[in-house]
């Protein structure tokens, strides 16, 4: 592992807490977007590149845009930003992150444990995806021949969201 | 990594920040004495011949100048602005290439900072981040001038996003490539992509002016009616850093529209009788042929990306202003809609040319 992903880890680290810590809502948006940026950044550094691309895309450059934009539209005086300190709910909230994260490491373990030997490796080893041309490439053509009825049904679902969101947020009809 | 590598990537990094870094004093005198010109007025003539040296001047005066910080404003955010503005666009310019390859000793150089397999996406993905510091500056300077500024230029630069990804995607579709190499070679082999698809380089530079914030799109900064927009606090220094970051945005997206619609590094016409002509007398072998290319090959994209510099100069001091609703209007009722259906004629055309 290089030094440089263990550094992103760290920093990463750092926000992840600050953002849980921290009781300005600009802050925790603002280090969730660090937090989805090293992210991209290590992703980018095991050699996953459209990985990294469509997490800056997706998720820094659009999905944490509405929500900063939100943040900052809705509330402007620092009296209705600052959280209200309730122990009882940090506290219940820190052990349910702690018991779903254990849940999932519980059975992550389990299935390397039992599957190890017999472990089916998938189609694509990075050698294969390499020589058919990039990730980027077999991504597509998996989409866009293999999958493209689940491709369209979810870009369907999509345009439902689209069209419900219109509707709610238009001013009544005349 | 080895030596050799990690050596020529630092000295491709150097070259294009230095040359970004460098080109934004001339744009800077070429801007003001490009105004003057199209306005029928003198210009900066005193400092230096032709005023060349008023960058140099404007320089101090932003260094000399007072570093006021505003009393209200959240002071990290308020510095971290700036400094996000000048690195989003410089990172968007690490997948652009500036040529073929280069040989130095025996190995070859892929003349291009990152070579990853995304290509051109990774440029949208920080064309998506340059809304940050917009909004953080706006935000984090509690002014309602600057929060105006930041409100108009996030939706704007959101809103343009979309038509800008539709023109890019219908290149895509092209080219069947991501990779900005495979689509000069395909511009090299066959015609320039504003040749196949014409509307798409229309919506394309439409919305690199909105992406850019400039002159007719520049709502963001609309002196009179919101004073600066997001960067009214910003004196001296940090002024001067929102200032590169809007020229380093233009370099990024006229080589960008360069790559995409232009024949990025691809030779301009008589430049490969040059360079044969040049290679003959000097005797060059394969190696010194190959390097004698790239040099001609950077040439051909700075003279793009020059020509597209020239050109918001231009339409910034012929253009006015819009109004905001009508730059909202132009973006979703306008241009969303029409590049969509340019998407869906490519495609066809696509299909039935490679039938």
């Amino acid at each position: 592992m290089s030094p440089v992903i263990i550094v992103l880890a760290v920093i990463s680290a750092v926000l992840a807490l600050t953002m849980l810590f921290t009781k300005n809502p600009i802050t925790s948006a603002l280090c969730l977007l660090g937090v989805l940026i090293m992210t991209a950044g290590i992703y980018g550094l095991i050699g996953e590149h459209l990985i990294a691309t469509i997490q800056l895309v997706v998720y820094a450059g659009a999905i944490m845009v509405l929500f900063i934009f939100s943040i900052m539209l809705l509330n402007l005086n620092t009296e209705s930003t600052d959280f209200k300190d309730k122990p009882g709910l940090f506290v219940g909230a820190i052990a349910m992150g702690f018991s779903v994260f254990g849940f999932i490491a519980f059975a992550l373990n389990e299935h390397f444990a039992n599957h190890r030997q017999d472990f089916p490796m998938g189609e694509f080893t990075s050698d294969k995806v390499a020589a058919l041309g990039g990730n980027s490439k077999v991504l597509s053509h998996a989409l866009f021949s293999q999958f493209y009825i689940s491709f369209e049904v979810i870009s369907l679902a999509l345009l439902i969201a689209i069209v419900g969101a219109v509707v709610l947020a238009k001013r009544k009809f005349d | 990594m080895e030596y050799f590598d990690f050596l020529q990537l630092i000295a491709k990094i150097l070259l294009v920040v230095g040359v970004c870094l460098g080109v934004v004093p001339v744009m800077v005198w070429f801007e003001r004495r490009g105004a003057a010109w199209m306005q029928g007025r003198v210009g900066p003539n005193r400092v230096g011949p032709f005023g060349l040296l008023q960058p140099l001047a404007d320089v101090v005066k932003f260094i000399m100048k007072e570093d006021f910080t505003p009393k209200n404003a959240n002071k990290f955010y308020y510095y971290l602005a700036p400094l996000m503005a000048l690195i989003a666009p410089l990172c968007a310019l690490s997948v652009i290439p500036f040529g073929s390859k280069a040989i130095v000793n025996g190995q070859e150089i892929v003349l291009q900072i990152a070579q990853m397999d995304s290509g051109v996406i990774f440029i949208l993905a920080f064309a998506g981040l340059e809304v940050y510091p917009i909004i953080l500056a706006g935000w984090a300077s509690k002014n309602k001038y600057s929060v105006l500024g930041a409100l108009r230029g996030s939706s704007q630069i959101v809103s343009y996003e979309i038509s800008m990804g539709l023109a890019l995607l219908s290149m895509l579709i092209v080219y069947g490539s991501f990779n900005p190499h495979d689509m000069v070679s395909w511009q090299a082999s066959k015609y320039w992509g504003v040749v196949v698809n014409p509307f798409g380089a229309l919506v394309f530079l439409i919305s690199i002016f909105a992406e850019t914030n400039r002159l007719p799109f520049d709502l963001p900064e609309g002196e009179s009616e919101i004073v600066a927009g997001y960067h009214l606090e910003y004196g001296a220094m940090k002024f001067a850093l929102f200032f590169m970051a809007e020229y380093i945005a233009m370099i990024m997206a006229s080589a960008l529209i360069s790559t995409l619609f232009f024949g990025g590094y691809s030779l301009l016409p008589g430049m490969s009788q040059l360079i044969s002509m040049i290679s003959s007398h000097f005797g060059f072998g394969e190696v010194g042929m190959t390097n004698v290319t790239a040099v001609f090959q950077f040439v051909s994209l700075c003279s793009k990306v020059g020509f597209f510099m020239f050109l918001f100069v231009w339409i910034r001091w012929t253009l006015p202003r819009f109004r905001f609703d009508q730059l909202m209007d132009l973006g979703w009722k306008i241009l969303f809609p029409l590049s969509l259906i340019n998407l869906v004629v490519v495609t066809l055309m696509v299909y039935f040319l490679n039938k």
